[in-house]
């Protein structure tokens, strides 16, 4: 993991395919689709040591995109604030200081395109991260 | 066979014959894996969210379609976000008419919209009708004692 760094992963109209666009990226050559393994007891066995506590901010204005992407990076152990739109993205930021380690941004987010928000967060936070697409 | 072992067969069965028939795809069962204590209710939630959103999507794109001059882009926006979370919650179905539909926008073709449209409202019904076959049986097999497990 990329210690004291943030991750902003752009979510193209939050499409099943661009969720596991998120992992890829995270996840080792091994893991693959094991993260998926079911877990059926309370433990969540199927979350990754890695994203164990990670503070992730979700911005997507679908709430059936939001919901499902939300719960899926709760399963992987990442504590997840979910927001409906840039501004909320910004704010939650903000209040979160430097704690939050990842943004998935939904690149068509209402009033703010997703873009912008990314530009906005590099602006506020000098550290540099990757885009990644 | 007691009744537990009956219903849990039951469930197993019809559960095949939904991926078996395209209704539902491997998207679905990622997101019965996603269901746990914490939130029992996720994969009804979610899918009763999916079927709103379809109405409502369903209603706009009937409405631009009865237009005199149909904005096309409008019906193909609103098709593009059906096909998005039909994909998301594994409604293969549908999702499949999206794309049938897409290329009826891109061509302008009212006609063949209106079929597309009539379709996923068919399948629509269908899917829910069927849903609600699923989770009442896992209610009862929750109720009989049991646990219900994920699609292998």
């Amino acid at each position: 993991m990329m210690q004291g760094n943030i991750w902003i992963s752009l979510n193209p109209l939050g499409s099943a395919q661009s969720m596991t666009l998120v992992l890829r990226f995270q996840i080792r050559p091994s893991y693959g689709r094991a993260t998926f393994a079911p877990g059926t007891s309370s433990e969540q066995p199927s979350s990754n040591p890695q994203f164990r506590g990670l503070r992730v901010i979700l911005a997507d204005d679908d709430a059936l995109n939001r919901t499902v992407t939300k719960k899926l990076l709760e399963k992987l152990g990442c504590e997840v604030t979910a927001v409906s739109s840039g501004f909320e993205c910004l704010s939650a930021l903000s209040s979160a200081e430097n704690s939050v380690r990842l943004v998935v941004l939904d690149i068509q987010l209402p009033e703010m395109h997703g873009f912008e928000v990314a530009t906005r967060i590099r602006k506020v936070r000098s550290r540099s991260w990757p885009l990644l697409k | 066979m007691d009744v537990l072992s009956q219903l849990q067969r039951q469930l197993a069965d019809f559960l095949a014959s939904l991926y078996r028939e395209g209704f539902v795809d491997d998207q679905f069962t990622q997101l019965q894996k996603l269901q746990d204590e914490s939130s029992p209710d996720f994969v009804m939630e979610v899918v009763s969210l999916f079927f709103e959103d379809c109405e409502k999507l369903v209603n706009n794109m009937a409405k631009v379609l009865e237009q005199q001059v149909v904005d096309f882009k409008q019906v193909d926006s609103h098709v593009h976000q059906l096909k998005g979370s039909s994909s998301s919650i594994g409604a293969a179905r549908i999702r499949n008419v999206c794309i049938a539909f897409k290329t009826f926008c891109e061509a302008q073709n009212r006609e063949g919209c209106l079929r597309c449209l009539q379709q996923v409202n068919h399948e629509h019904a269908q899917l829910k009708a069927n849903l609600q076959s699923l989770f009442t049986l896992e209610r009862q097999i929750v109720a009989a004692g049991g646990s219900v497990p994920a699609m292998q």
